[in-house]
């Protein structure tokens, strides 16, 4: 296997860097939230992880359609890379989400439309992950895995629009025009350096996250090879 | 939460929120790590065997 490239070794310094900042704008420049206190901190990673999950996902579904209009394996390797980036993202968002309804909502976790529009997509793309186990054949298993993360992609626009369409308590921080959803509150333009600072920066630790779970794909096809030749011989 | 009150005092929650933010990223990076070890190791390995019995099959 090929030492790491130069351009991904300067790219884990950028986003080391740029994650850094990013965690010192939301902890230390944007001021405390008037009535949320210092939870209301955990907002802008909270947002930037579901915008990772969603980026992470779509792309999966991109990468699938290519795999069936080309025909080329390489692209069962990248949405494979997404997915599993995605499912542990989403993670974070969930989680982070649950800390911060606690003192807010005073509940963990409600059956909310948002909650449960994220929790399903998270448990459609763990599947994904699980059922690709299952398929032994190579080409069978990625045209599977392309369909399935074509058709999964739909709840990623499901989950961004729940808030919109159904009645919920979920705040609608973006394009808010409800004053009445708990826990909703109008950005300072110090808190829009940070909440924007770290979606710029997660779209950073995506894509380095990613070239290295390509590379670890390769390294593990490399390996795949060398024993079907010994297999072989 | 009374507004008169002035914010909540929510401190430990946004400590847990972040802990388990940076948390999660750490161990899925480090998963990383520990598997591209792992399968070098074994591609080593495996790469030693094939030169063995290359050698093994020269005359």
């Amino acid at each position: 296997m090929e030492a790491m490239p130069k351009a991904l070794k300067v790219l884990n310094w950028l986003t080391s860097a740029l994650f850094l900042i990013a965690l010192g704008l939301s902890l230390f420049y944007a001021p405390r939230e008037a009535v949320m206190g210092d939870v209301q901190r955990v907002f802008y990673f909270h947002v930037a992880a579901g915008w990772v999950g969603a980026l992470a996902f779509l792309v999966a579904a991109v990468a699938g359609a290519l795999l069936l209009i080309r025909r080329e394996q390489r692209w069962d390797g990248v949405a494979l890379a997404s997915v599993e980036i995605g499912v542990v993202f989403t993670c974070i968002n969930i989680v982070s989400g649950s800390i911060w309804a606690r003192p807010i909502w005073n509940t963990w976790w409600t059956w909310d439309p948002r909650l449960v529009t994220a929790t399903i997509m998270e448990l459609i793309y763990l599947a994904y992950l699980m059922l690709r186990q299952g398929v032994e054949d190579p080409d069978r298993r990625a045209r599977f895995a392309a369909v399935y993360g074509i058709l999964g992609f739909l709840t990623v626009p499901l989950t961004f629009l729940s808030i919109r369409i159904f009645r919920t308590i979920h705040p609608v921080v973006v394009g808010s025009g409800d004053p009445t959803a708990t826990g909703a509150f109008d950005m300072s333009p110090r808190m829009r350096v940070a909440f924007f600072f770290s979606l710029f920066t997660f779209t950073f630790v995506y894509v380095t996250l990613l070239w290295h779970r390509l590379r670890l794909h390769k390294l593990s096809q490399k390996l795949d090879m060398v024993k079907m030749k010994l297999l072989s011989a | 939460m009374n507004l008169l009150d002035g914010p909540a005092d929510t401190f430990n929650y946004m400590v847990l929120g972040f802990g388990v933010i940076l948390g999660c990223i750490t161990i899925f990076i480090a998963s990383l790590a520990l598997r591209f070890r792992n399968l070098r190791r074994e591609l080593e390995i495996y790469q030693t065997i094939e030169m063995e019995e290359v050698e093994d099959s020269k005359p």
